[in-house]
């Protein structure tokens, strides 16, 4: 049996009037969103995210099918967020916008076992910790990124870079807003964050990596990353939530017999 | 820099945006986003102080066709030169008292004019919101959206009101019917625009428009920027349609952009920069109808360079799938970038190794059979990971790959060690393996060929028969569908 322990935390910020960040820390769902748009439009983009997500959570799913209702979430959030938009624009505000980014982890599970589902639509992150190493998991919808990937900019070029917040995908009407999935070994994720760039975009991996390794308790550890980002600037919505998967040994992790002691070369004769 | 044979006037005031302002203290030149590659060497030659002609020569050295758009400004001349093609255009407020605009999009080459006491110029790139920026630039290279120079002194909402200000200052009062514009239709908004007929501005602007009208055009003659905007989508069908912001959802414009929507996809700027991020947030404490301003015209013309059909209740049921459409939807009226991107680069990496051809997602029909050691038997209808504890990444609800564990119990095996998935092109029909950048490697036996040691990331095609070794006694047979 399967169990996971969370930790949640956010903030506004020390810049932000207000804090359009939502997320959802509901076994096995986990959610953070962080929504972009004029006057409550970010809000309301991120908070449509997360209640569709903890309409999951409450209402279950089949593992074996946790693609597809995720994809029904975020089809949900986004009819939710283009139906506002719609309303706003039709009372007049012909160009409101709305929209957000999202990472979710579900626990979901193929044929295997439990795996982790995760999800990805924006520059949000997901990160693992995994034999003490502290690894990214998404890879950020973002113009950046794209440079990275093209060999154009560094990594580290990229936190100067001033289109590190330009994102190419989102939630919201319009746009690209097809999400990156994941599916990882439960064994090889004992514990993710999940959090905004006012967190991953305040702190730098590093300092993130030793919080998240050294820090036990769940909780504790979110609210020492989204204090970290305040005493960092506070420039943006700051919003972490950890998962551990406690409980839980992988099948055969130790006492795999099963394997075919013959190798290639008995079977052939000789390799090169 | 020779400042000195300067007008007084060199600092201009700037909105952020996509463009890239190379302003010099002689010539300035404005280039769409989607002429990056150029901005080096112009920086270099405007800084250098070259002269109008030469950052003139230089523009068009590799033909005019390839530069979809570009506003150059010479200033440092008794008279005020300027050249404008495609979608920028210039607000030029003379001493007289009159208003002149020089708009690129109303040429088919280009628009060039030379005026002569010129009090203060506004260069419009991005329509979608009129105000002028607060930051300000001497000489530099900048991403821009407007620029004002010299800087618009008394925000829009102060300006109606100095009524003592000089034949030049009420003037300024002009450009801002660019900004409470396509604000008027909300109803809630017409305060800024109010005052204004107090001003005995030389021109009534816009005296009775006030009524909150629904229409968003004001009986405005100059500035029309509606009616500029289109004619950029009219005469420039080349221009890529995302970056920057044509004006306000009028729905003819938007077939346009549709015609070449995978050009460039939409990006969001967030306004989590810092440089602009206290834009940002004074956007949002002056109250509502300021957030307003900057947020709707922004939008507007995204919406309208976006490929999504920008009428409210126009755009269809939301979709769930690959990037059909390109909207730039952007945060706090900061200005949205990416006009310059390509599809291409955006293109969604397949799961595997980069440079892998692309693979029919899942097949209808197996292409072959997999037979573990282990005893496991795997159809390949679909990206199979094979490795000690796989993962999949980056895979979308369409093609989710399938994930097998194989035993490695001294630890040979890496946990993402290959990829077997149906092949294409040349491959169609079969499977193709694919190292996975495995630390121990992979060896494979094709029938009647000796033992092929796989190079990481390099797809190879896998025919019947064929054995898959991945170390630690793990063996994969092939079989046929």
């Amino acid at each position: 049996m399967v169990h996971l322990n969370a930790g949640a935390a956010t903030d506004v910020g020390l810049v932000r009037p207000t804090n359009q960040d939502a997320h959802l820390a509901t076994p096995p769902v986990f959610v953070v969103a962080d929504g972009m748009g004029g006057h409550e439009g970010g809000e309301v983009a991120s908070a449509a995210v997360v209640e569709e997500f903890a309409r999951l959570a409450r209402a279950g799913f089949d593992p074996s099918e946790a693609v597809a209702a995720v994809e029904r979430a975020l089809h949900a959030a986004r009819a939710r967020i283009v139906a506002h938009v719609q309303q706003r624009r039709a009372a007049g505000a012909v160009d409101y916008w709305s929209g957000t980014t999202v990472v979710a982890a579900l626990l979901a599970a193929d044929a295997e076992g439990p795996k982790w589902l995760l999800v990805n639509l924006g520059d949000s992150r997901i990160y693992k910790l995994h034999d003490d190493r502290f690894d990214q998991v998404s890879v950020d919808h973002s113009v950046v990124q794209q440079l990275i990937d093209s060999g154009q900019i560094s990594a580290a070029e990229a936190e100067q870079h001033p289109e590190r917040h330009v994102i190419t995908r989102a939630l919201g009407p319009g746009g690209d807003a097809e999400p990156d999935l994941f599916v990882l070994p439960l064994g090889s994720a004992r514990r993710l964050l999940l959090c905004s760039d006012g967190v991953s975009g305040m702190v730098d991996d590093a300092e993130m990596g030793r919080i998240v390794r050294e820090v036990a308790d769940p909780r504790d550890a979110a609210e020492q990353l989204v204090a970290r980002a305040l005493a960092a600037g506070g420039e943006d919505n700051a919003t972490a939530v950890i998962v551990d998967v406690v409980g839980w040994t992988a099948p055969g992790a130790a006492d795999d017999t099963r394997a075919e002691p013959v190798r290639l070369e008995d079977k052939l004769g000789a390799l090169p | 820099m020779n400042d000195t044979h300067e007008q007084p006037v060199t600092v201009s005031a700037f909105r952020p945006g996509a463009w890239f302002g190379i302003v010099g203290p002689a010539v300035s030149v404005f280039l769409p986003p989607s002429e990056k590659a150029r901005v080096g060497a112009l920086w270099e030659l405007v800084d250098g102080g070259a002269d109008f002609d030469e950052v003139l020569d230089s523009l068009i050295a590799s033909g005019l066709r390839s530069l979809p758009g570009f506003l150059l400004l010479g200033s440092a001349e008794p008279d005020t030169r300027v050249v404008a093609r495609g979608a920028a255009r210039a607000v030029f407020d003379l001493a007289s008292g009159e208003q002149v605009t020089v708009d690129g999009a109303e040429a088919g080459t280009w628009n060039e004019r030379v005026l002569a006491g010129v009090a203060r110029v506004s260069v419009l790139l991005e329509d979608g919101d009129g105000a002028p920026g607060e930051h300000s630039v001497d000489a530099g290279l900048v991403r821009v959206a407007r620029l004002d120079r010299p800087p618009v002194v008394p925000e829009p909402v102060a300006a109606s009101e100095p009524v003592p200000a000089p034949s030049i200052a009420p003037e300024p009062v002009l450009p801002d019917p660019v900004l409470p514009d396509p604000v008027l239709p909300d109803p809630v908004v017409p305060e800024p625009i109010t005052p204004e007929p107090f001003v005995p501005s030389p021109e009534p602007v816009q005296p009775e428009p006030v009524e909150p009208q629904p229409s968003p055009e004001p009986a405005e003659p100059e500035p029309a920027p509606l009616a500029a905007a289109d004619e950029v989508s009219a005469d420039v069908p080349s221009w890529p349609p995302a970056g920057w912001p044509a004006p306000a959802p009028l729905p003819d414009v938007a077939p346009e952009p549709s015609l070449e929507p995978p050009l460039s996809i939409g990006s969001w700027k967030r306004d989590d920069d810092p440089a602009t991020g206290e834009l940002a947030t004074t956007g949002g404490e002056p109250g509502p109808a300021d957030d307003e301003q900057t947020e709707v015209l922004d939008l507007a013309g995204i919406e309208a360079a976006g490929a999504e059909p920008p009428a409210p209740g126009g755009w269809g049921p939301p979709t769930w799938g690959p990037p059909s459409a390109t909207e730039t939807p952007e945060h706090d009226g900061q200005t949205v970038s990416g006009g310059g991107w390509d599809a291409g680069e955006y293109a969604r990496q397949q799961p595997g190794i980069p440079g892998q051809p692309p693979a029919p997602e899942v097949t209808a029909q197996p292409v072959a059979t997999l037979v573990f050691a282990h005893g496991e038997v795997v159809a390949v209808d679909r990206a199979v990971l094979i490795g000690r504890a796989p993962e999949a990444r980056r895979f979308t609800s369409t093609d989710q790959p399938r994930l097998v564990t194989v035993p490695s119990p001294n630890h040979e095996i890496s946990s993402t060690h290959l990829e077997v998935r149906p092949g294409s092109g040349a491959d169609h029909g079969s499977a193709v393996v694919t190292d996975m950048g495995s630390t121990n490697g992979t060896v494979v036996v094709q029938p009647g060929l000796g033992p092929e040691s796989l190079t990481p990331g390099m797809p190879v095609q896998l025919l019947p028969g064929a054995l898959i070794d991945l170390g630690d006694g793990m063996t994969i047979q092939v079989a046929g569908a």
